[in-house]
């Protein structure tokens, strides 16, 4: 992503020549020192709303609360216990918790290709001066993404469940949005239709930045509008297109509105369909967050995994 | 569409823009327009028959949303549901969406300047710590912010801030995401050469970046500041740990908590669901103009 | 469970940042409203000798802080006023009342916190099945001394709020299984109200057979609605022996049950609509749902602008086999938090909320408290201007006192969902669903660390 070809070779230059070191020396200290006055804010949030709680949190993975009294109450008076890694030797024996992980994997590997396409793809025609009203389809794109998901829940389990759904006279007999088969489907569907609009909105603003006068130099050299567009926009949109895909990677390994709506219809899913359920619906166990928190943490570690393999993948295709 | 040709210094012949309408250059031909306009009416149905769905249901008592057909109109509930919404809400309903307003404005204004400047100094400065930083805000994305809102409710209860509005807005002034985008839209849309002639020029660090910089970034800020307000909208688990007075509550845990009753009435919710919809519409439109990429092509020629 | 050693360094930073916000933040309206200045209306009564709320004579004012989850609908009389009833009448003890914009488990998640915080409200509203985990978790106090006092204005639902015999609350509502059956359809068909499980059966076939369904099998919220039949054929799942749990949720009662549902279903002779689901709604309104099993509060609301409404009744449950008998399902009472400085007057307070009889019927609720209550009009009129009210007394009266909940039932909700959902789409039995019960009722009990037979 970024280039650090700059970054060495001012180094190289002062080894070389000792009077000029100091001058760059303290240049390079005022960059550090400006850089970091402008990360600075952010960081500071960052540490009291992230890392503070992140820390909590795993601590509190090795933690359980057990009873210190005896009777069939355990007392009453439970202490936190530490137990090591016990919590995470209990997640990663859990059939549950890796049936999961390879929905959510299973799910990404489908639908994110899927949704990263469609919102490129309007997001080049949006921007390609095909329609004279970009405005109003950009707006209607997004919208969906602005519906709280409470009640975006709602209309869904309207239009999905058999019985009530207005869709299912227009489907073949017998297709139901809820059965074991189509079900992941019904809530890929839900994500593209809430996300899509999302990450266009990332790759217009994307476009956006890129100078117009560019285009009119590729015209002048005979460029087509197709090779405007495979030539310039969609390379320099590759820095968001990354990003996208990344965010969308972790936002699916900890899917849980899509699946926490079709649950309350259909309780043969169980409540740890996805690890972010498990992780969700274990919150209140009378052991205490312990075990809760050792699957958000291992949630993590497979997630950042996987990001950095696609990373690592794309910089390799680059 | 006129012909007119003109020549550059260099002797190639073009075709010049017209004012108002996309360079002429890149104007494209009448079948390619149509079939573009099919995909985007049809993307349009995709995404709007839901919300067609969600207006009318609003305007439905719980009996015919169960009943009758979900893409017409049964008997017209609308004044009633209002009724309910109100009564529910014990007439606090406009006051959350005042909140709600509120909290996502000044979450997303600040949230977004504190994004953009964290992004502009990953992609344009070096220093050290930088990747490590990197990796941290990166890390900070894995752990799912649902389990998280516990623990930061204690850290909130202990510099005194529960209950308040503060509880609500600062942690949504935070965004990881913000940051990656403005470094991403830094590194493509900012030219260092700019920066290096603005500071030989002898301009401070803080006037480059809040003249120049943020005026480059302007589509990136307005993207960034559209999710921060969105998503700040839509949070009511945050909302729902930290505040308990009715009186500051934001207009999606307010939803929230009349969804969780048995037998809501649905309509109701809905009806309050799409009126709050109403101002990030407006608020959308308002920032139509910003979007415009004129502006940065603008000062870039400088 | 403390997390003060790192609140401490995050106390820290956190002012660090908070300066900075307040420098750099120039971009913030200046004017934002401040919040209410209430941020901390009754945490810590102890570090202030002289509030200025309200003039006393005596000079100190008790503050008790009491969340509840009550619907507080409009038409209903809302917890806050009659609060202020008592706070005018009490001088002395000031209750601030707040309800809680969530569902019941959030609120569990949001009291633990608080506890960790030191924050707990006085007084909170707990489910009866919450409240034996509630004790082991070490949220509740021990206010056996005081409930005393008050045991005789409550009937048999003082013991849910009693795990193991040690009071931590008092009782607000139950919610006995009642029979709901629409007379109209029921007179067309010629069927009477069945009283024992033949009958039941007889019947179930009969409407069937007529394509209607005199009663649901819900895969949603199996576990209490079934739990409760199982109440009502004489079973108990938890018991004690010799200081352990003892788990049996495959008695002899609970078979009965378990072979009627498994008749209806394998003869197509029930409905099978989640209990929440709009289908059920929508089949009670048009008629093909003309009978249901439901708990008592289910009245308040199940026939709400619905077509039908008007044509339903109410009867007790057919005798499941061990005489007139109802189970539980739900029913909440209003607990003591560990860290209430003033256990004694917000139990004053509690019971006087509790046995406010016209005030709670308004929300909708099956008053716990012992006392006549009135028919609301509004719930006369959906059930054909029946006396429900005094059938659903009559329920309340016969339920079984032997069903006690473990510490851990909240877990057991989803296997029980789970299996449930096999019974209907015919991949499972009905009772798999009791045996997946059992079984993560012992795993619940293990796990939580308490003591349980094998």
């Amino acid at each position: 992503m970024t280039t650090h070809i700059q970054g060495a070779a001012p180094q190289a230059v002062a080894a070389a020549a000792p009077p000029g070191r100091r001058r760059r020396r303290s240049k390079d200290r005022h960059e550090a020192l400006t850089g970091w006055a402008f990360l600075a804010p952010f960081v500071l949030l960052f540490v009291l709303v992230f890392v503070i709680p992140i820390v909590v949190s795993v601590i509190e993975s090795f933690y359980k609360r057990v009873p210190s009294g005896g009777g069939l109450f355990g007392g009453g008076e439970p202490v936190r216990t530490f137990i090591g890694m016990e919590n995470y030797a209990e997640v990663a024996s859990s059939s549950t918790f890796w049936l999961g992980i390879a929905r959510v994997v299973g799910y990404a590997a489908i639908q994110i290709p899927i949704m990263i396409g469609v919102a490129l793809a309007l997001a080049l025609l949006l921007d390609s001066f095909l329609v004279r009203r970009p405005g109003f389809f950009r707006l209607s794109y997004f919208l969906p993404y602005a519906i709280p998901g409470v009640v975006a829940a709602m209309v869904w389990l309207y239009l999905y469940s058999p019985g009530m759904s207005p869709l299912l006279p227009y489907l073949p007999d017998g297709f139901s949005f809820m059965s074991p088969g189509v079900i992941l489907a019904s809530m890929a569907n839900m994500t593209t239709w809430t996300y899509t609009g999302y990450n266009m909105l990332i790759f217009l603003a994307a476009l956006q930045s890129i100078p117009g006068d560019l285009y009119e130099a590729a015209r002048i050299d005979g460029a087509s509008g197709w090779q405007i567009t495979t030539k310039i926009k969609i390379p320099l949109v590759r820095g968001a297109a990354l990003l996208a895909v990344l965010l969308s990677i972790i936002g699916t390994i900890q899917l849980f509105n899509e699946p926490a709506i079709m649950y309350t219809a259909n309780p043969w899913m169980g409540e740890n369909y996805t690890p972010m359920m498990m992780a969700y619906n274990n919150r209140n166990l009378i052991s205490g967050m312990g075990f809760s928190s050792a699957v958000s943490v291992m949630m993590a570690l497979i997630a950042g995994l996987l990001a950095v393999v696609y990373a690592l993948l794309q910089r390799k295709a680059d | 569409m006129s012909t007119k040709l003109a020549t550059t210094a260099d002797g190639l012949q073009y075709r010049p823009s017209v004012e108002g309408m996309p360079p002429r250059s890149i104007a494209p031909k009448t079948p390619a327009r149509v079939i573009t306009t099919v995909i985007l009416v049809v993307a349009l149905l995709y995404f709007l028959v839901p919300i067609a769905w969600l207006i009318i249901a609003s305007t439905k008592n719980n009996a015919d949303l169960a009943s009758s057909f979900g893409f017409w109109f049964a008997d017209m509930n609308l004044a009633d549901n209002w009724t309910k919404l109100m009564g529910w809400t014990q007439r606090m309903f406009p006051r959350w969406v005042f909140n709600s307003v509120l909290y996502s404005t000044v979450a997303a204004t600040v949230g977004t300047l504190l994004s953009v400047s964290a992004g502009y100094a990953m992609a344009k400065f070096k220093f050290p710590g930088k990747n490590l930083t990197m990796g941290v805000i990166m890390g900070g994305l894995l752990m799912p912010i649902a389990l998280l809102t516990i623990p930061l409710y204690v850290v909130f209860h202990n510099i005194g801030l529960t209950n308040t509005m503060w509880a609500v807005i600062i942690p949504s002034v935070v965004s990881p995401f913000g940051v990656f985008l403005g470094r991403v839209y830094a590194e493509s849309s900012v030219p260092t050469e700019l920066l290096e002639a603005a500071r030989i020029d002898g301009a401070g660090e803080a006037r480059i970046f809040f003249t120049m910089v943020l005026r480059l970034l302007a589509p990136a800020m307005v993207t960034i500041f559209l999710f921060i307000f969105v998503a700040t909208w839509n949070n009511f688990l945050l909302p729902l740990m930290m505040v308990n007075s009715t009186e500051i509550m934001p207009v999606t845990q307010g939803l929230y908590g009349m969804m969780s009753y048995f037998a809501p009435d649905k309509g109701a919710v809905m009806l309050g669901a799409l009126l709050g919809v109403i101002p990030l519409i407006l608020l959308f439109v308002f920032l139509q103009r910003f979007w415009q990429a004129g502006l940065a092509a603008g000062s870039v020629k400088g | 469970m403390t997390f003060k050693r790192y609140m401490k360094a995050g106390a820290l930073l956190a002012v660090a940042a908070l300066g900075l916000t307040a420098c750099g933040g120039d971009a913030t309206p200046a004017n934002t409203p401040a919040a209410p200045a209430e941020s901390t209306p009754a945490a810590a009564p102890e570090t202030t000798p002289a509030e200025e709320t309200t003039p006393a004579e005596s000079g100190d004012v008790v503050e008790i802080e009491y969340l509840h989850r009550l619907p507080d609908n409009e038409g209903m009389q809302l917890v806050a006023d009659v609060a202020a009833k008592w706070n005018a009448e009490n001088p002395n003890i000031q209750v601030t009342t707040t309800k809680f914009a969530g569902e019941a488990g959030d609120m569990i998640t949001k009291l633990e916190a608080d506890a960790n915080a030191g924050t707990a409200p006085c007084l909170a509203q707990l489910a009866y099945g919450e409240v034996p985990e509630m004790f082991t978790k070490g949220l509740v106090m021990d206010v056996t001394q005081e409930a005393a006092k008050y045991r005789d204005n409550f009937g048999g639902a003082f013991g849910m709020m009693a795990p193991g015999g040690v009071s931590v609350g008092l009782p607000q509502d139950n919610g006995p299984l009642v029979y709901y059956y629409n007379e109209v359809a029921f007179k067309e068909l010629g069927i009477e109200v069945p009283t024992n499980i033949d009958e039941f059966l007889a019947a179930a076939k009969t409407a069937a057979a007529a394509g209607k369904y005199i009663v649901n099998f819900t895969a949603q919220d199996t576990r209490d609605w079934l739990s409760a039949q199982a109440a009502a054929a004489g079973d108990a799942w938890y018991t004690a022996e010799s200081d352990q749990w003892v788990v049996n949720t495959n008695g002899e009662g609970t078979q009965r049950v378990a072979a009627m549902w498994q008749d209806l279903l394998d003869n197509k002779a029930t409905a099978t609509h989640n209990r929440w689901d709009d289908t059920y709604t929508a089949a009670i309104g048009d008629g093909s749902l003309i009978g249901t099993i439901g708990a008592a509060w289910e009245a308040a609301f199940m026939l709400d602008g619905s077509p039908t409404a008007g044509q339903w009744k109410v009867a007790l449950l057919p005798d499941f086999g061990a005489g007139q008998m109802s189970g539980p399902w739900g029913g909440s009472g209003v607990a003591v938090m560990k860290g209430c400085d003033h256990p004694a007057e917000a139990m004053e307070f509690n019971n006087w909320f509790n046995t406010q009889l016209d005030a709670l019927a308004s929300q909708g609720l099956v008053v716990a408290a012992l006392g006549d209550v009135e028919t609301p009009a509004a719930i006369a009129e959906a059930f054909g201007g029946q006396d429900v009210y005094s059938v659903l007394a009559e329920a309340n009266a016969v339920m079984s006192d032997k069903f006690a909940y473990i510490p851990g039932w909240s877990t057991v909700g989803d296997p029980v969902g789970v299996a449930a959902a096999a019974a209907v789409d015919g991949s499972g039995k009905v009772a798999d669903i009791f045996t997946a019960a059992g079984t993560a009722s012992v795993k619940a009990l293990k796990d939580a660390g308490l003591p349980v037979k094998e």
